[in-house]
């Protein structure tokens, strides 16, 4: 039975979306890939769900900020386990041109293991579908 | 309600609109700024660049060995804004349209764009200096004489003797 799960699940991972402070254009080219037929993500078998504890893939925008760092790291302990973490934009990775700034706690890589890195400012449509495909195949080692 | 079921009357008749990427072909749209690319030998190392960096993704050091200059570009925080393609005066650096940019973790720090400027001897005095490229000369002197080219191996203070001589 498990075994027939884990065959069927490696098909539908459920996505949900984390935004750790970002100014919005990250979310905008999420939204973009997930809501447009043009760029239609759920080709790939995948979902965004609107509650953590459904979520498989999780995409993280922004730079975690002092003010949402507590509730972004809350959120994240909510996503059970096998899960696989994506950062999109520059702002997770790196901290982007926020970098340094007092009211940034730093990249995401911090304190959350991040597995892929899309960066760009924002990513097109296409380099966040690619990450998601790579997210997938690690996704399917996980399992 | 009948201009809807015309539009989804029409639409049983088209094709998909959605772009195949991941398993088919995909378009850019022309002038994309994408993941910048350096040019080594038209360098001059002005550090204009390094400057003008919003994301501070680039940086101009010299090597350990003090044998040239080191450039890099980490694309990681590089907001493809296009400034240093702007600001390049030999246009040693420029955005392509690529814009794959997905990776693993493991490759977060090796996701760089590198440049080796070698330090040349000035043909006079013998000291150590970044070559003078060939597009700064075409960008300084409407034509190149021997005389121009001349000069072009020489340090400022070898260039400036050789100017008050």
């Amino acid at each position: 039975m498990r075994k027939i799960l884990q065959k069927i699940a490696k098909k539908s991972p459920w996505l949900y979306r984390i935004n750790a402070g970002s100014c919005n254009g990250c979310d905008v080219e999420l939204a973009t890939t997930a809501c447009i037929p043009r760029y239609d993500v759920e080709r790939l078998g995948c979902k965004y769900c609107g509650s953590p504890k459904h979520a498989d893939i999780v995409l993280i925008t922004g730079p975690l900020t002092a003010r949402v760092k507590e509730k972004v790291l809350r959120l994240y302990e909510e996503i059970p386990e096998p899960k696989v973490t994506v950062a999109i934009g520059v702002c997770p990775i790196s901290g982007g041109v926020f970098r340094d700034s007092y009211a940034i706690t730093g990249p995401i890589d911090n304190f959350i293991p991040v597995d892929v890195n899309v960066p760009g400012c924002p990513p097109r449509p296409q380099a966040i579908i690619d990450g998601i495909i790579e997210a997938i195949k690690i996704w399917e080692t996980r399992l | 309600m009948s201009s809807f079921l015309k539009i989804a009357l029409r639409n049983l008749f088209k094709s998909p609109t959605t772009d195949p990427y991941p398993f088919g072909e995909t378009f850019v749209p022309e002038g994309l700024r994408g993941k910048a690319k350096y040019n080594a030998g038209a360098c001059i190392a002005c550090r204009m660049c390094e400057h003008v960096c919003a994301g501070g993704a680039i940086q101009i050091r010299e090597v350990a060995d003090k044998s040239g200059l080191e450039f890099i570009l980490w694309h990681n925080t590089c907001t493809f804004c296009g400034l240093c393609e702007y600001y390049c005066p030999t246009k040693a650096i420029r955005l392509t349209e690529d814009y794959h940019t997905a990776h693993r973790q493991e490759d977060k720090y090796r996701y760089v764009e590198k440049g080796f400027i070698k330090y040349v001897n000035c043909a006079g005095c013998g000291t150590p200096m970044v070559p003078i490229s060939p597009e700064l000369l075409q960008r300084a002197y409407e034509h190149v004489n021997k005389e121009i080219e001349m000069l072009r191996h020489l340090c400022p203070k070898c260039r400036q003797k050789r100017a008050l001589r």
